[in-house]
């Protein structure tokens, strides 16, 4: 597994479509926590974002074949993952991010979000407009490029940057001490 | 976030370059920029404040089972692609896009159902083609060959009027015996016109018939031998009626005539086709029968040839004369209808009817249904293929019955529809 340990995410698809196991294991570790986070950031329940992380993984296996390098890989799985969690929104019916759905039934569990300030953050994200707290988070927590961003909600750079700045911008207000 | 108006970047170009996401001449000049502009400062660091912010939102770490799941998967794949079909399949059956979206599982299907459809439709074709008597049943085959016997020996023509004989009233055949076999019926049967004799003689005038019931142990021999047995001793068949029911004995019940004086050695012969399970024969008079009608031909022609007389002589009134003649008329008529009942009384005593019923001797097969199962599959398969056809028509009958309205009523919902559409996967995208 060493050996892959300096290639790109794009090379290792590739070898994995070509039948090397090791380089989906290679790919599995370094996505498997951010995957799971993508999902349990958006999710309220812990078990559900396990198995949406799982599945997205099970996708990848499924339709690797069928990969083209047009995009980095990192847009594609996370292309996948925007899917998933938009089927799981339409399955039930709610948005599950919104603050008004934010409960203690979310926090049940997360240790991690005890803290003050992951409560306040998670809140304050519920406030934004979709698109923009969508383009965020993936922003600050997938580590996503403006043009990253860009293919996975199809949508132009131009607008993925006006749109984040507007989610900066708002988020400071609610997060932030205002300066005098 | 106010910006200067004649501040030289905006808030967004900074938030950009903290991303690196500014184009590179332009960052450096923002790079420069921000070492002097405090308010820039202040704003990036407003910007990177916000990040360190939003990552006290933490999440823990993700439980081994999804590592076991996923390698599991993996694992269990021949090769990674059929680890997505697997799974694909086990949660929603068959993936139906890639079955169906491949050329060569499109070419397979066409192939085994374009040989299906052959196995099923050259068979027909070829026993259509071959032999067109396979395919009728076994009692049209015989009826065929009956009338076959009955054109060929001229049966029809003697059944017509002019082969009906006239002959000398009041007079017994002459030659007849006294059994009646001595009447001429050494001319090979049926009689042609002009070859039935009329009888000369006084003597009794017998008809004869005989109803054999015979149990046949080679059935196919024993059919095809009545009719050459009837035509060697100069009769004929009068009517053939075969059974061959499926997983039942078969049955031919025969009607002949005989030559009465050939009758003897054509039954003798017949007996020796199977066992004799019933043998009748009867005899009966029509001495008196025939010559009550030859007596009632003679006065008729009596009375003609005085009408005829009368007539010549037309003394009487207009009235007398005109019913004169329609009695003429009516006298004919009676002595032409008499003439052919006297024909056909001549025929019955010159030919014995003879009803022979021959079964066959039949071994019921073990295991052999009354349908085989090769048959019942393939009844199966023709019935399948016809319901195929009649899916299929009733499927385009009805998509050229609806389709105008559906096209009508789709064009008209369409755009709405996509309005619709396109709002619902703007929601469930963000």
């Amino acid at each position: 597994m060493r050996q892959y340990l300096m290639n790109s995410d794009d090379q290792l698809i590739l070898e994995f479509r070509q039948g090397s196991r090791e380089a989906f294991v290679e790919l599995f570790e370094r996505y498997r926590e951010p995957i799971y986070g993508f999902f349990r950031r958006r999710l309220d329940y812990p078990a559900r974002a396990e198995e949406l992380a799982q599945e997205c993984f099970l996708a990848l296996l499924q339709n690797v074949q069928r990969y083209e390098p047009r995009a980095s890989f990192r847009s594609y799985l996370y292309g996948i993952a925007i899917h998933l969690v938009a089927a799981e929104r339409r399955k039930a019916g709610r948005e599950v991010v919104e603050n008004e759905k934010l409960d203690s039934r979310a926090l049940e569990g997360n240790a991690a979000e005890n803290n003050d300030a992951g409560i306040w953050v998670r809140s304050a994200l519920g406030h934004l407009e979709q698109s923009e707290r969508e383009i965020l988070m993936l922003r600050e927590y997938e580590q996503l490029s403006y043009g990253e961003i860009a293919s996975v909600l199809r949508m132009p750079v131009n607008t993925v940057r006006s749109r984040l700045f507007r989610a900066r911008s708002a988020l400071k207000n609610q997060l932030l001490p205002v300066k005098d | 976030m106010e910006r200067n108006a004649q501040h030289a970047f905006d808030a967004e170009e900074v938030m950009a370059y903290l991303d690196g996401e500014l184009e590179a001449r332009r960052a450096a000049a923002l790079a420069s920029h921000l070492v002097s502009c405090s308010e820039c400062q202040e704003m990036a660091q407003g910007f990177r404040a916000l990040s360190e912010r939003m990552l006290s939102f933490e999440v823990e770490h993700p439980s081994a089972g999804v590592n076991e799941t996923v390698l599991a998967a993996l694992d269990s794949a021949k090769s990674p692609n059929a680890a997505g079909t697997d799974r694909a399949q086990n949660q929603r059956g068959w993936n139906w896009r890639q079955v169906f979206g491949r050329r060569r599982n499109w070419a397979v299907a066409c192939a085994v159902a374009v040989v299906a459809i052959l196995a099923i439709t050259i068979p027909n074709l070829r026993r259509l083609a071959t032999v067109p008597l396979n395919g009728r049943n076994f009692t049209e085959v015989m009826k065929l060959e009956r009338r076959e016997n009955a054109t060929s020996s001229g049966y029809k023509k003697w059944l017509s009027d002019d082969a009906v004989p006239v002959h000398s009233e009041g007079q017994i055949p002459a030659n007849a015996s006294a059994r009646g076999e001595g009447w001429d019926a050494s001319a090979p049967a049926p009689p042609a016109a002009g070859q039935l004799h009329a009888p000369e003689t006084v003597g009794p005038m017998i008809v004869q018939t005989a109803s054999l019931n015979i149990l046949a142990t080679n059935y196919d021999e024993a059919s095809a031998a009545i009719e050459k047995l009837a035509a060697t001793h100069g009769g004929y068949v009068e009517k053939l009626d075969g059974k061959a029911q499926t997983g039942n004995a078969r049955e031919l019940s025969a009607s002949l005539r005989i030559p009465t004086k050939q009758l003897d050695g054509f039954l003798a012969d017949v007996r020796k086709l199977g066992h004799v399970e019933e043998e009748t024969r009867s005899n009966e008079e029509v001495s008196d029968q025939y010559v009550d009608l030859q007596a009632r031909l003679k006065s008729a022609r009596a009375t003609e040839q005085r009408l005829i007389e009368l007539l010549g002589t037309r003394t009487g009134k207009l009235q007398d004369v005109l019913e004169a003649e329609r009695e003429l008329a009516r006298i004919r008529a009676e002595i032409e209808s008499m003439q052919g009942q006297s024909a056909i009384l001549i025929h019955r005593v010159n030919y014995a009817t003879v009803q022979v019923d021959l079964n066959e001797e039949y071994r019921q097969v073990l295991g052999s249904g009354p349908i085989s199962t090769g048959t019942k599959i393939r009844n199966a398969a023709v019935e399948g293929f016809s319901n195929v056809e009649e899916g299929a028509v009733a499927l385009v009958v009805f998509l050229f019955a609806v389709g105008p309205s559906l096209l009508f009523w789709l064009a008209i919902l369409l755009v709405p529809g996509w309005f619709i559409w396109k709002r619902f996967r703007v929601r469930a995208r963000s």
